[in-house]
């Protein structure tokens, strides 16, 4: 056979298995996580203790989605950090110590080890500390769940969204969207990928219909419409994401292939 | 407080995430191909391409004949 008739079929081949992978798998796979900016606004030049103390920060991170910049500016007195994401401002930090766990969490590993072991979304809970509020959203979820073909491949995380121990990350879900920190009602977070969070469901919109509509999208084959308008926002965390194990889901629709339609 | 005075009024009047939308709509799922009605014209064409075939068949073949028998 000739060396281009193979590249073909090859080629062909690819194209084909692109087609039928599902969008959590393709975005595990395919889509690199936005990079977030760390600015070090100063006035004037840096000082020995200012330049150390950059260096010290740049290497902390540095293994996270995430760049260093120091920026000049004339119209401050003090320097601050800005966390940019998109020319958006997450956080600002006054002292390198407020943003210690910046890149990394107890829970961001768990949620980063379920992602890599092959299931199809984590979701987390985002709650008020308002019982009654948080119990009526966490049944509605867990009567979706069960009655869900594919509970078995995703996993649920409740999470405070005062918590102390995870306030980067509780800080990063609520700048998903502008509003949400204004908004106290319990918020559902799917996420995927790489760490990539889907526009929350809440208060109300924590509804059995809306869940299975999250699971139903994360579950569609990969059409190029949602490969080119990817939505959600990347969560900021230091891993590699290589090797990670075969989707589960494939394992769930090959043996029922009806749920794959 | 601004967080007291949010209510489920303001928050049913905020938009839902376009995810959302495009599942619901069914714009995240590949599409079916549309199958658009035409006009099909194929038989119309036919009988004119047979016709002016047998036309000019019998054209050819009548001068032909023509021109052998004033031999």
């Amino acid at each position: 056979m000739k060396p281009a008739y193979f590249k073909i079929i090859i080629l062909a081949g690819l194209i084909s298995l692109a087609c039928t992978t599902r969008v959590s798998e393709w975005v595990l796979l395919n889509s690199l996580p936005n990079q977030y900016t760390l600015i070090c606004f100063h006035n004037g030049p840096l000082n020995e203790t200012l330049k150390k103390q950059n260096l010290n920060v740049a290497d902390r991170i540095k293994t996270a989605n995430i760049q260093f910049k120091t920026v000049p500016r004339q119209d401050i007195k003090e320097p601050y950090f800005g966390l940019y994401y998109e020319d958006r401002l997450f956080s600002r930090y006054n002292r390198p110590d407020e943003f210690r766990n910046l890149t990394t969490s107890p829970l961001r590993k768990k949620i980063a080890a379920e992602l890599m072991a092959g299931k199809l979304c984590v979701m987390v809970y985002l709650k008020t500390d308002n019982i009654e509020k948080d119990e009526k959203g966490l049944q509605t979820l867990q009567k979706a769940l069960v009655a869900s073909p594919f509970r078995k491949i995703i996993t649920v995380f409740e999470l405070s969204r005062n918590s102390k121990e995870e306030v980067h990350f509780a800080s990063l879900l609520l700048n998903v969207e502008d509003d949400l920190k204004r908004i106290q009602e319990p918020m559902l977070f799917g996420i995927f990928g790489r760490f990539k969070a889907l526009e929350p469901l809440l208060g109300r919109g924590i509804s059995e219909e809306n869940i299975i509509l999250m699971i139903d999208y994360l579950t569609a084959e990969c059409s190029c419409l949602i490969k080119d308008n990817l939505p959600g926002t990347d969560i900021l965390f230091a891993d590699k994401w290589d090797n990670p194990q075969p989707a589960l889901l494939n394992k769930i629709i090959d043996e029922n292939p009806s749920l794959g339609k | 407080m601004q967080n007291d005075t949010l209510s489920y009024d303001t928050l049913n009047n905020r938009p839902l995430p376009k995810w959302l939308i495009d599942q619901k709509n069914g714009l995240s799922t590949i599409q079916p191909q549309k199958i658009m009605m035409r006009e099909d014209n194929s038989l119309k064409i036919s009988f004119i391409v047979t016709t002016i075939f047998i036309l000019l068949a019998v054209a050819v073949l009548t001068v032909y004949f023509l021109k052998k028998h004033k031999d």
